[in-house]
């Protein structure tokens, strides 16, 4: 792993740093995530599959991108997937953890449910964590530490999505 | 000169002849001690890129080269669970297998290893396949009453504790926490669990894994604004959960129901911003004294940063009696378990195993290469 990590800073330095700047800096898992993103990210600029809605913008195969925000995974496009898709022969989980991020493009707070794509191994591409507002497991609803394939066939976890279920209420 | 040669050829071959190998013995396999040395590591590898092939590592973090340091490894399937005996020479992984390896027919099970031949001797199944799966937590596979019990987490996501007699190999039941997670070890036979609710809930179990008691705290948590991380640090009977802006919380587990106590700051001084984090940052020594990973200028979402140092603390005094910086920022901490000089081993941000001389601070060496992916968790060998 050291060697690889090593290799992936060298090849996406640039853009690693650009990402440190926007997200959890200082975290080895976004730090890993970013480098794999980085390389992940290079042939499937600036849009692969994900299925944006108008009014967002960003590279949603990138760690920093706004859904992002509580996310512990890869991210399923890069995996044959999209941010709201699963890859071809997995399973979307029904159940998840949910975060609450801000969509720079309209300033407004959003509930996002990352629901895990089962029944496969590790994806392996594009590793992400970031964990604003990630609680211990003892709350599971907004703990990103848990595996959630859970109500699936399969426990085995391949990648994790991001898709908008709702606005959130104002504090 | 055809002399010369001929004697320069008799010389040769009889040298050649003196040192021919001998045929050696097929079939040989290492053993380990019974009781490992005290600067002895188990590394729990959890795979994050294969977690099938999860792995635990039994390494001499004393050794200098790596053939000396590694001593054997043993498996662990899906980000399994793991523990050690300390009464007897055994091992114990929770893990869960599919009959087509990522697919078919789930089977959760405990796994038993002798310490010595690092080989499964023995296993009892977990019938309801509802093993609790994520990043590690050595509170997820809990030894009570005197180790003759382990409660093993579930989460699916209604939350219990499996029940697995070890002396007996025999899977009891389970009980239901509902709304709570995870257990430390609490009275004569019992475990408090962290709950939803900001409260703590405690069960008494009778000899036969059933039920026998059960209480509630107050809710006291504040895991909207301030919440206690998961994985405290148990000195003797009392555990010390960190908060994520920087509190210790002291809750007394000695009887039969927890009992919260002091509550105090792991701020000292000019250390403004600083927070405890990672992934497993509050251990204790063989002395008692605290041990707390942190990182400066916490943010929300820091809660899993590596820290850059590590903070001792005197939990008689409630003080800071050392800042140990980091050579290189650590996600895990561990310590060996000997009183006399005991070992820091920090998992590093390029996964490797950082081993610093645990009272001075000193670094003295780092143990890598031994084919580990994500070693996230380490633990002092028993």
């Amino acid at each position: 792993m050291n060697w690889l990590i090593k290799q992936l800073d060298r090849m996406t330095e640039s853009k690693t740093r650009t990402v440190a700047q926007s997200t959890g800096r200082r975290s080895f898992m976004g730090r890993l995530a970013m480098t794999l993103t980085g390389v992940s990210a290079l042939p499937l600029l600036p849009v692969a599959r994900a299925q944006q809605q108008p009014g967002e913008t960003g590279d949603p195969n990138s760690c920093d991108y706004w859904r992002y925000c509580a996310i512990d995974g890869f991210l399923c496009g890069c995996c044959g997937g999209s941010m709201n898709t699963c890859p071809p022969g997995t399973e979307m989980s029904p159940m998840t953890w949910l975060g609450t991020c801000q969509n720079p493009a309209d300033g407004k707070n959003y509930i996002i449910s990352y629901n895990d794509c089962c029944g496969k191994t590790s994806c392996g591409a594009c590793l992400c964590n970031r964990n604003e507002a990630d609680r211990p497991v003892y709350r599971p609803q907004a703990a990103n530490d848990i595996n959630w394939c859970i109500g699936t066939k399969h426990l085995t976890y391949n990648c994790s999505t991001a898709i908008v279920v709702g606005t959130a209420l104002e504090q | 000169m055809k002399n010369t040669l001929l004697a320069g050829a008799i010389l040769t071959f009889a040298a050649a002849a003196q040192a021919e190998l001998k045929p050696e013995q097929l079939g040989k396999v290492l053993t380990l001690p019974e009781k490992y040395p005290p600067h002895w590591i188990i590394v729990h590898d959890a795979t994050f890129f294969h977690m099938l092939d999860g792995r635990q590592y039994v390494i001499d973090a004393d050794a200098e080269t790596l053939p000396e340091q590694v001593k054997g490894m043993f498996n662990s399937s899906f980000i399994a669970t793991v523990n050690q005996s300390s009464v007897r020479p055994e091992m114990y992984v929770a893990e869960t297998y599919y009959t087509r390896g990522s697919r078919g027919t789930r089977t959760d099970v405990l796994t038993i290893y002798d310490k010595r031949t690092l080989e499964p001797v023995d296993e009892v199944i977990l019938p309801n396949n509802n093993r609790y799966s994520g990043m590690p937590n050595q509170y997820a596979h809990t030894l009570i009453d005197n180790e003759r019990l382990v409660l093993i987490f579930n989460l699916n996501p209604a939350t219990s504790l499996s029940v697995v007699d070890l002396e007996e190999r025999k899977y009891l039941g389970e009980i239901p926490i509902p709304g709570c997670s995870l257990a430390f070890p609490t009275g004569e036979r019992g475990f408090t669990s962290i709950c939803a609710g900001g409260d703590m809930y405690s069960v008494q179990l009778n000899a036969d894994g059933t039920m026998a008691s059960s209480a509630r705290t107050e809710s006291f948590n504040d895991i909207d604004n301030n919440p206690l991380f998961e994985k405290p640090a148990i000195v003797g009977s009392t555990a010390y959960f960190p908060t994520f802006l920087g509190d210790m919380v002291e809750v007394d587990l000695s009887g039969p129901a927890a009992k919260v106590g002091e509550r105090w700051s792991l701020r000292q001084g000019d250390d403004d911003g600083w927070r405890p984090g990672g992934m497993t940052y509050a251990i204790s020594d063989a002395e008692g004294q605290l041990y707390v990973l942190a990182h400066p200028a916490g943010y929300d979402g820091s809660h899993k940063d590596p820290g850059v140092e590590v903070w001792l603390y005197d939990p008689a005094t409630r003080k800071r009696t050392a800042r140990h910086p980091l050579k290189t920022p650590g996600l895990s901490i561990a310590l060996t378990r000997d009183a006399e000089a005991p070992l820091m081993i920090v998992t590093n941000i390029e996964m490797g195993l950082d081993v610093y001389d645990a009272k001075s601070g000193k670094y003295l060496r780092t143990v890598t290469g031994f084919g580990q992916e994500t070693p996230f968790v380490v633990h002092g060998a028993r």
